[in-house]
């Protein structure tokens, strides 16, 4: 039987500095692997599809514009994302990665959470709301 | 006067943890006469949403049952669903959803230690510990890239590797951990305050433990020998096994030193698999549909056994999903161990079980003998609504 047996930890912690970080003064670097925003690469895309079917939170709308010009606009839906990756497992063309830096997402404005990836003349037609004659969309 | 009961209410909100639960307790002046539970506040319906999703998605859906034991939720609803699909993840990925469970048990029993100290107003623990267990918990966001809800299975393997990098940045940090936790065993064995507050308080036999079915380790602190990774191997701990961690006592003492001293078995086994760790792919091929079936998968969470039984109807989803976890087996025995306690005692008796509330909520109905019945899922529909009219 002892007394006081985190007299040493007590002590040490009066001169230690402290264990937690001063953030948002300090910004801690995150670790190569952390999940942070998703990012669509167009290139090697086929739109298939599998990573909105798989997506366990509904976060991701491959809208196909037109399949044989490999015209497709990627939305993704910042707020509703879990950051599983199970997206980027899913596809296997590699066209999707999570940003290790990219992890402060909060906003002011829900609009902010909607993000289109796609050409530019493609993201602006749909939402104008026109997509392209007989276009499946695949959620 | 003498025949009418004082009743102390305790919850539903914060009944000393931060989950809801409502706690009835009848004292006679300060020492508890009888004790009752009514769970249920965060009954989440989980078991159904994993039917109306596929087994994709719902791997993802049961990883969120527990926010301390995800890993294990994603493990035993993986390896049931590649048991009824025929496949098995290979040899690599199942080394790594072991050292991954292996850490998460690492920060669970952390947690806990702190949890319960701050139970018994020992706060210089609690912060000590939670300090070190961020340790713990930048490793796992080291590997998998989450501190919480990992994500490290998908069905038939897992998605991070552990390369020479991340293998070192393990060994440092739990050389670490384990200096530190010769230190926690040293303060939880032998504190004299502290141990006013567990020596001898809570004690259940082995036989009680065995009558009520306690599992884990408040099964082992009373002797009971179970622990689901040496009874019924899984992953690769067949051939990296851990020791069976016990004490006799049954005190809140020996649920501390139980606790603690599988730290070390821990320690011992992650070291163990980063040394052997096997070559070869991460994932195997799984097929999205799945022929009707059913099977049952049992794993150790860091509370005890955790329990799958998963039924498949040859779609891409489940048929049913039942998951049962350790804290409702263990629940039974808070009311047990409270009666004939001080009240000042019971929050340390129900931190002892390492409850969790939210993990155990959900719909059971208990057959009694000759009042069974069986309700379809309109029926039970119907109730929820009129439950909450």
């Amino acid at each position: 039987m002892k007394v006081m047996t985190m007299w040493r930890d007590a002590l040490d912690g009066l001169v230690k500095s402290p264990a937690t970080q001063r953030y948002p003064f300090v910004r801690a670097v995150a670790p190569d692997r952390l999940r942070g925003q998703l990012h669509w690469n167009p290139e090697s895309c086929t739109g298939c599809g599998l990573c909105a079917k798989d997506c366990p939170a509904e976060a991701i709308e491959v809208i196909v514009l037109d399949k044989k010009a490999k015209r497709f606009v990627f939305r993704y839906h910042v707020d509703r994302c879990t950051f599983c990756a199970q997206c980027v497992a899913s596809c296997r063309q590699g066209c999707l990665e999570m940003a290790s830096d990219a992890w402060e997402l909060a906003a002011t404005d829900k609009d902010d959470f909607l993000v289109h990836y796609g050409a530019e003349e493609d993201v602006e037609a749909v939402l104008a709301g026109a997509p392209a004659a007989d276009a499946p969309v695949a959620e | 006067m003498a025949s009418e009961k004082f009743v102390i209410p305790i919850g539903p909100q914060h009944p000393a943890l931060k989950e809801p639960g409502h706690f009835e307790f009848n004292v006679d002046g300060e020492i508890v006469t009888d004790a009752s539970v009514r769970l249920g506040y965060v009954h989440r319906g989980i078991e159904k949403g994993a039917e109306t999703r596929n087994f994709v998605q719902a791997e993802y859906l049961v990883e969120r049952i527990c926010g301390i034991c995800s890993h294990v939720h994603a493990t035993a609803f993986c390896l049931g669903v590649e048991r009824l699909a025929g496949v098995e993840a290979p040899p690599r990925a199942q080394a790594i959803r072991q050292i991954v469970a292996e850490l998460e048990r690492i920060h669970s029993h952390l947690l806990w230690v702190g949890v319960a100290a701050h139970e018994a107003g020992f706060d210089t623990l609690f912060m000590y510990t939670w300090r070190d267990r961020e340790t713990v918990m930048n490793l796992l966001e080291g590997i998998t890239g989450n501190r919480v809800n990992y994500s490290a299975n998908v069905l038939g393997g897992v998605k991070c590797d552990i390369g020479p990098e991340q293998a070192e940045a393990i060994q440092i940090g739990l050389n670490f951990l384990e200096e530190r936790t010769r230190h926690y065993l040293e303060v939880v064995s032998s504190d004299a305050m502290f141990l006013r507050r567990t020596r001898g308080i809570g004690v259940m036999t082995r036989e009680d433990a065995e009558r009520m079915g306690v599992v884990g380790p408040t099964a082992r602190a009373s002797g009971v020998p179970r622990d689901v990774r040496i009874d019924a191997p899984y992953l690769l701990y067949a051939e990296h096994p851990v020791e069976l961690v016990i004490e006799e006592a049954g005190d809140l003492e020996a649920r501390f030193k139980v606790r603690v001293r599988e730290l070390f078995e821990s320690y011992r086994v992650i070291r163990e698999l980063l040394t052997a760790l096997p070559e070869g792919e991460l994932t195997a091929r799984i097929p999205r549909r799945i022929k009707p079936a059913e099977t049952i998968s049992r794993v150790e969470a860091p509370r005890g056994e955790l329990f799958y039984f998963i039924k498949s109807n040859g779609t891409d989803s489940a048929e049913r999903v039942k998951v049962r976890t350790p804290t409702l087996p263990n629940m039974a025995s808070v009311l047990a161990l409270s009666v004939g306690h001080q009240l000042a005692d019971v929050p340390m008796i129900l931190a002892g079980i390492d409850p969790c509330f939210s993990c155990n909520d959900r719909m059971a109905v208990v057959k009694r003998n000759g009042d069974e019945q069986v309700w379809t899922w309109e029926q039970l529909r119907q109730y929820g609504i009129e439950y909450y009219r």
